[in-house]
């Protein structure tokens, strides 16, 4: 692996130059909250954060896009795909384990029989410059999913805080085309020294937090587990747990009228909200919060092994943090686990 | 405060031995420090989870609907301002429910707490006369409980329940405050300026609907929102939808919001949600001298009609 | 790329109302652009999404056989917005397709075997359009006898009444119509479809069975179908799910980690009780 390094100071620049080029998403501040959104200087970022409240899946999978307009209603010969002009995005100070969701994101939008145009088109250049966590919090379990707080897993490059200086590690083609380019220096032997203890720190303050071995076949044996009902009693039905994780998907399409204009719309959905599976003919195969919930911790852990060989969970710890009651997945999984 | 847990489990113990009741609902020990999290106990033994302290911040009214058993409820003042609300709706009847009340101290905003810490990670919370004890990686930090207040819990009047069946502990003083000075000072602001601070507040808004669940008064079956036939709004986050979302939910809460928190603290966005639901409880407290959820007899104003009803705010808006 | 949301325009060319109350709609579609017909190869038991544009979108089962060519039927329950929307329409406007979706009913595996067909109500649709396929004199040498068990609640309610005077007629094929209760014109059988079945009692062997229909009518009907002899692993259902996406993704549908649309939405017995309940 190719290693630079950049002082600080200089990320300015770099930065500033990046933006010439490509639609620059950043952590930037609003009122209280550390959300990605599209810069238009350096001085908007703020890397001293530890996650944005919001994941970056909206930059590729937004919360509501629309997917064609036509004409008029019932004038099906008359639809219109919107056709992006924009210039390649590209992520900067994302976190390890978000840029890991979007390996789960690709193997559901690229798959084979379906490419999804939409998700495609924002994400076939993107570039992705993670920084690494040098301070994981309580709630992070990244390292039980298979990943971890300096994981360079769906990074193009990743940086590593030593102090006054970021080491860049260039992880792909890409990121090297893009270091090559912009013409940052080599690291040195003491700084990477000086990187390997940062990065060892960190991974030594971070301990298992749920146990992944045998985990699907608990979690398929338990299905009808009555525990499934008392772990998940003071669930709200609410949708922070979906719509704040990076690698929940679930959607709707939608259609909408405007004047005499169509449009077809996709909009994130949750399988925490009882519509979501109810039928038109009124039954519903997951009426209450028991059902609902165990979907979600089924379809994370077990479903989405069996379908894209990897669980959906890439360990933010941001569904923990937000829930309004405090149900807490690490605690459902012990549960189980435990079983 | 563990003085009152003991009084909660003892009560509890004795209306589950007694089979006064088939479900407990209250407040267990959460996994994060600053939280309590609700729970459900329907044996004796599982009473020793119960807890008490200033993080039982959900409001416990949300969970009585759509129950069969007879259910006891732990109910700070605000839940049991709910539950008065729920009983005058016909969402429970006061014989399927015992309430044990607690006196309230008001709970910690956690948020106000985190935000003294400039980013550094509260690992254990420790609270003891008054004081807010905060402590992580190489910091101990020790806050005045009362600075750090949910905004409900600051502006709140009725800190002993309103009704009860069982009191644990003894009753707090309530607090003498000029009522509704915030919103005051909102009203003094131009109309382009209340406009545009209420529209960048719900611009954030990401339609999780934890307010709406979150909220012991938002019970209906279908939410208005969730209608498709007829749709009454959109789906989407454009702030045409979600502005007609947090409106029209504040409208169907006027005289009956009791001004608990739970939607704002459920929030993940910080959208100010309040401004526009205390708007309303102020509104109704001016116009028809109600508060919701203080008593069992009298009609929530927009459930009933009087011929001198004040209708300035319809013809002279 | 090709864009897999994205509807073609497909002309009513003829709606049938096909029962009594007028809430069942057969809608026969052809498409603007013919060149479509081609792409659009599909086998009996497959769905696909039909959209009233504005309205939205909603999959349907395939109700016709692609055997018959150049339209393409779908019947429609009127139950919510875009059902009613497709209602009040009128031959000669247009709606959109997106599809054929799903797996449709295994024909190889049908070759040369018995094939027993239950169907209820409206779930008839997809077995219609595998009778119509079974049936055509291309195919009808390919399968051994076909047994057509078929219910509705009321006379007034039963689908596709020409096609079933038609194939009363033919020697080919044993065709058993019962009601749950008859009315004063009312000749033919009167029994829900559970106990027909067990006095018809089609034999199991050489044979597959396939049920669609509503979930009384499939809970009570597969004990009676293992009485007979029929094996989970030749015993098919075809379910019916909320979808959205129809391509395994919108998160919907799923029963254990098989999604409806996708991997079904015909099933063996077998694999269903592999999967968890939550159906």
């Amino acid at each position: 692996m190719k290693t630079k390094i950049i002082r600080k100071q200089d990320m300015t620049g770099l930065l500033n130059n990046l933006i010439q080029e490509y639609e620059v998403f950043a952590p930037v501040k609003r009122d209280d909250l550390v959300i990605f959104d599209r810069i238009g200087s350096d001085k908007d970022v703020s890397l001293e954060y530890t996650n944005s409240i919001k994941p970056p899946k909206e930059i590729l999978f937004p919360q509501s896009e629309t997917l064609f307009t036509c004409g008029s209603i019932g004038d099906a010969a008359s639809i219109e795909v919107p056709v992006s002009e924009e210039r390649p995005r590209l992520l900067f100070g994302i976190r390890p384990c978000d840029a890991r969701s979007f390996l789960l994101l690709d193997k559901v939008f690229n798959e084979e029989n379906h490419r999804d145009v939409y998700y495609l088109s924002r994400r076939n250049d993107m570039m992705v410059i993670a920084i690494g966590c040098i301070k994981p919090r309580a709630t992070c379990f990244c390292t039980s999913v298979g990943g971890g707080p300096f994981s360079s897993q769906g990074s193009d490059l990743l940086l590593v805080d030593i102090g006054d200086d970021y080491i860049i590690q260039v992880i792909t083609d890409k990121g090297s085309r893009l270091v090559e380019k912009v013409g940052v220096a080599d690291a040195g032997e003491n700084k990477l020294a000086l990187m390997k203890m940062v990065i060892q720190e960190a991974e030594l303050s971070m301990s298992p937090q749920i146990k992944t071995d045998g985990l699907k076949e608990k979690l398929d044996s338990a299905f009808d587990d009555p525990i499934w009902g008392s772990l998940t009693e003071k669930c709200l039905s609410c949708g922070i747990c979906t719509y704040l994780c990076p690698s929940c998907y679930c959607f709707d399409i939608i259609d909408e009228v405007t004047d005499s204009k169509g449009e077809r719309i996709r909009i994130w959905d949750s399988c925490q909200f009882p519509l979501f599976t109810l039928q038109a003919s009124g039954s519903n195969p997951r009426p209450t919060n028991k059902e609902r919930h165990r979907q979600r911790v089924m379809h994370k852990f077990s479903y989405c092994v069996d379908n894209y060989g990897q669980v959906s969970c890439v360990g933010c710890g941001r569904c923990v943090i937000e829930c309004p009651v405090n149900l807490d997945i690490r605690q459902v999984l012990t549960t189980i686990s435990n079983r | 405060m563990s003085e009152l847990s003991g009084q909660i489990r003892e009560a509890v113990r004795k209306l589950l031995r007694q089979k006064e009741v088939d479900l407990v609902i209250g407040f267990e020990a959460g996994t994060l420090p600053l939280h309590s999290t609700p729970c459900f106990i329907r044996e004796q033994q599982e009473a020793e989870r119960l807890i008490w302290n200033s993080f039982c911040d959900n409001n416990l009214a949300k969970y009585l609907g759509k129950r069969q058993e007879k259910i006891a409820i732990i109910a700070k003042s605000c839940d049991a301002r709910a539950i008065v609300e729920l009983i005058k709706e016909k969402q429970i009847s006061r014989e399927q429910v015992v309430i044990v009340g607690v006196p309230c101290h008001g709970m910690i905003d956690r948020r106000r707490a985190e935000a003294e810490l400039e980013g550094k990670e509260i690992l254990e919370a420790e609270e003891n006369d008054g004081e807010l004890t905060l402590k992580g990686n190489g910091f101990t930090k020790v806050l005045k409980r009362s600075d750090y207040l949910c905004y409900g819990c600051e502006v709140c009047f009725h800190r002993n329940p309103v009704i009860y069946d069982i009191l644990i502990g003894d009753g707090v003083a309530e607090k003498a405050t000029d009522q509704y000075s915030d919103i005051a000072e909102f009203e003094a602001k131009s109309t382009e300026e209340r406009w545009r601070y209420i529209s960048d507040q719900v611009s954030k808004c990401i339609r999780c609907y934890a307010c709406r669940n979150a909220c012991p008064l938002c019970y209906c079956r279908e939410c208005f929102v969730d209608n498709t036939h007829p749709q009454w709004t959109g789906k989407t986050t454009d702030i045409s939808d979600t502005m007609i979302f947090h409106l029209m939910r504040a409208f169907h809460l006027a005289g009956r919001c009791v001004g608990c928190g739970a939607c704002e603290r459920a929030c993940p966005m910080k959208v100010d949600i309040r401004k526009l639901n205390r708007k309303l409880v102020s509104d109704v407290k001016v116009l028809f001298d109600y508060e919701a959820g203080i008593s069992l007899d009298r009609t929530a104003p927009l459930a009933t009609f009087k011929p001198d009803d004040p209708e300035g705010f319809m013809l002279n808006p | 790329m090709n864009n897999p949301y994205l509807p073609s325009p497909m002309r009513i060319e003829g709606i049938v109302t096909e029962t009594e109350d007028r809430n069942i709609k057969t809608f026969s579609l052809s498409f603007l652009d013919r060149g479509n017909e081609a792409v659009f190869k599909y086998i009996p038991g497959q769905f696909a999404e039909l959209s009233v544009l504005g309205k939205g979108e909603a999959p349907f089962g395939i109700a016709s056989s692609p055997t018959q060519k150049g339209i393409i039927e779908f019947t429609v329950n009127k139950i919510g917005l875009l059902t009613t929307a497709l209602h009040n329409m009128e031959p000669g406007e247009t709606v959109g397709i997106r599809g054929p979706l799903g797996n449709g009913y295994p024909l190889t595996t049908l070759q040369d075997k018995n094939v027993v067909i239950i169907g209820g109500g409206f779930g008839f649709s997809t077995l219609r359009a595998l009778t119509t396929f079974l049936l055509d004199k291309s195919n009808r040498n390919s399968f051994n006898n076909i047994t057509v068990i078929y219910g509705a609640r009321s006379p007034g309610l039963l689908l596709y009444k020409d096609e079933l005077r038609e194939w009363e007629k033919r020697a080919d094929l044993q065709l058993y119509v019962t009601v749950d209760k008859g009315d004063k014109d009312w000749e033919g059988r009167v029994g829900f479809i559970p106990a027909i079945t067990k006095e018809i009692a089609p034999r199991a062997d050489n044979a597959y069975v396939l049920v669609c229909g509503p979930p009384a009518m499939i809970r009570f009907t597969l004990p009676v179908i293992e009485e007979l002899g029929f094996p989970p692993e030749r015993t098919l259902l075809s379910l019916e799910m909320r979808m959205k996406c129809g391509l395994g993704k919108c998160g919907r549908c799923n029963i254990g980690s098989k999604y409806v649309c996708r991997d079904g939405p015909v099933f063996t017995l077998a694999e269903l009780n592999r999967l968890p309940r939550e159906y």
